[in-house]
């Protein structure tokens, strides 16, 4: 698909090296310190600023994109959080399934703002918390036309709810995105839902100011539903489904923190029309200011 | 000596007043999981006025705080930092030197702003030590709520100089 806002850029050595070169000197960061894909609960401390540089690519059996995304966070209180993401497409899809990149992060070249809200936290031990959080959001699109649909703009509303401490770590939540109605077509919405388990080895439990590494096993339960045109019949009940489990890990470090990880299809059972995945990675950066 | 010596000028300037002042802190944070929340946190301490010198520790869920010789900082201050880095702050091990006073039976100690009611979960013998007036002692304040920070504490005597 010909890019219509961003030009079309190829992946070279030369520009992997700038990426690089941006994702060490930069000043912006990852997607914090919880999983890399699924749904998660921290937010900001009261006035504290987390930047984030992530780059992304997902294959499907046909083609590969690849994305650089920036996300700039701002903690209201220590329980509200505002999040504004933007992406520069390096490489886009021809025909994009419908999916996100993580809690905060689209996987296409939406740009997007939103707001987390803590509703519920008890810390109940050194290190040991409960907390849940909802998410909504607002996007619009930096690209006219996705799977030979026109894009609208779309808004997103997600829950989660976890568990950290020192050692062990659990998240599982639930969100929709809903595309609006462009030029007489629309995208498909997209139900997901994630599950993410993390375990910190007592090899990374040194204390802080040491760096301490922890790792994740993510899964993803995604049910997008089919574009709809104009004068078509009407496929509501018409959707894919895919799981997809991956690991990921993540190394903090004082202000700083890099996770990086992949995720894989495990089951695909789409619709017509829909597209078929290989794999999706993702790396992201952050520094909390 | 430096004890007998913060003593010595209080005893000079302050007595009769609710001069006196917290000097050590190692304050309980529950939820602190990660090198960046205790990052957060350590900065967020070191902002703070009269502050001389922060240690956080994950693995303890602990900040250790020595402050200046002359400060006017209240152990409120200390623990709304931390709610405001969303954790919640616990027990504190403070070490201060305040104005001792009794009122019908109960002891109280007070900084220059804020008073710490002396529980009676203290030890009888260390009770028998305290004496109107200045007072250097070392305790356990009790965890209050984090929505309920009334600048008045609960302590556990557990030194008295």
């Amino acid at each position: 698909m010909i890019n219509k806002v961003f030009p079309k850029i190829s992946l070279n050595i030369p520009y992997l090296k700038l990426i690089l070169l941006l994702a060490i000197s930069g000043s912006a960061m990852a997607q914090g310190h919880g999983p890399l894909y699924g749904l998660q609960t921290p937010t900001l401390a009261k006035g504290g600023v987390d930047l984030n540089v992530a780059g992304m690519s997902l294959s499907t059996e046909t083609e590969t994109s690849y994305m650089l995304r920036y996300l700039f966070s701002y903690g209201i209180t220590e329980d509200l959080q505002i999040n504004l993401t933007t992406p520069t497409m390096i490489e886009r899809l021809g025909d994009a399934p419908r999916t996100r990149g993580n809690s905060n992060m689209p996987a296409n070249g939406d740009i997007e703002a939103s707001l987390w809200y803590r509703f519920f936290s008890n810390a109940f031990g050194v290190g040991k918390r409960f907390e849940s959080t909802a998410i909504v959001g607002v996007s619009a699109p930096t690209d006219d036309v996705r799977g030979q649909a026109n894009v609208g703009n779309s808004v997103h509303a997600a829950i989660s709810t976890g568990y950290a401490s020192r050692t062990w770590y659990g998240w599982i939540g639930g969100g929709y995105q809903y595309y609006f109605e462009k030029g007489g077509e629309q995208l498909g919405d997209l139900p997901y839902a994630s599950a993410v388990v993390g375990y910190r080895p007592n090899i990374f439990m040194g204390d802080y100011p040491k760096p301490d590494w922890r790792i994740f096993i993510e899964s993803l339960a995604e049910f997008p539903g089919d574009n709809k045109f104009e004068g078509q019949m009407d496929f509501t009940d018409s959707r894919s489904t895919k799981i997809l489990v991956g690991p990921s890990f993540l190394g903090l470090y004082g202000a700083w923190g890099i996770s990086f990880g992949a995720m894989f299809p495990v089951v695909q059972d789409l619709t017509l029309g829909a597209v078929k995945e290989r794999y999706r990675l993702a790396i992201n950066l952050s520094y909390w200011l | 000596m430096r004890n007998i010596f913060r003593i010595m000028m209080i005893g000079l300037f302050g007595i009769g007043t609710a001069s006196g002042q917290i000097t050590k802190v190692d304050q309980e944070v529950y939820g602190m999981d990660c090198a960046p929340c205790a990052y957060g946190l350590e900065r967020g301490l070191k902002k703070m006025d009269g502050l001389q010198e922060v240690r956080v520790s994950l693995n303890d869920g602990k900040a250790y705080m020595g402050l200046a010789a002359e400060n006017g900082l209240k152990l409120r201050s200390i623990q709304e930092e931390v709610k405001k880095n969303g954790f919640s702050a616990k027990k504190a091990e403070v070490t201060l030197i305040g104005n001792a006073t009794k009122e019908d039976g109960q002891w109280y100690i007070e900084t220059a702003n804020e008073r710490f009611s002396v529980s009676q979960d203290t030890p009888t013998a260390l009770l028998q030590k305290l004496t109107v007036g200045t007072a250097s002692i070392s305790g356990t304040v009790q965890d209050e709520e984090d929505d309920n920070l009334s600048g008045q504490w609960s302590i556990v005597l557990t030194k008295i100089e």
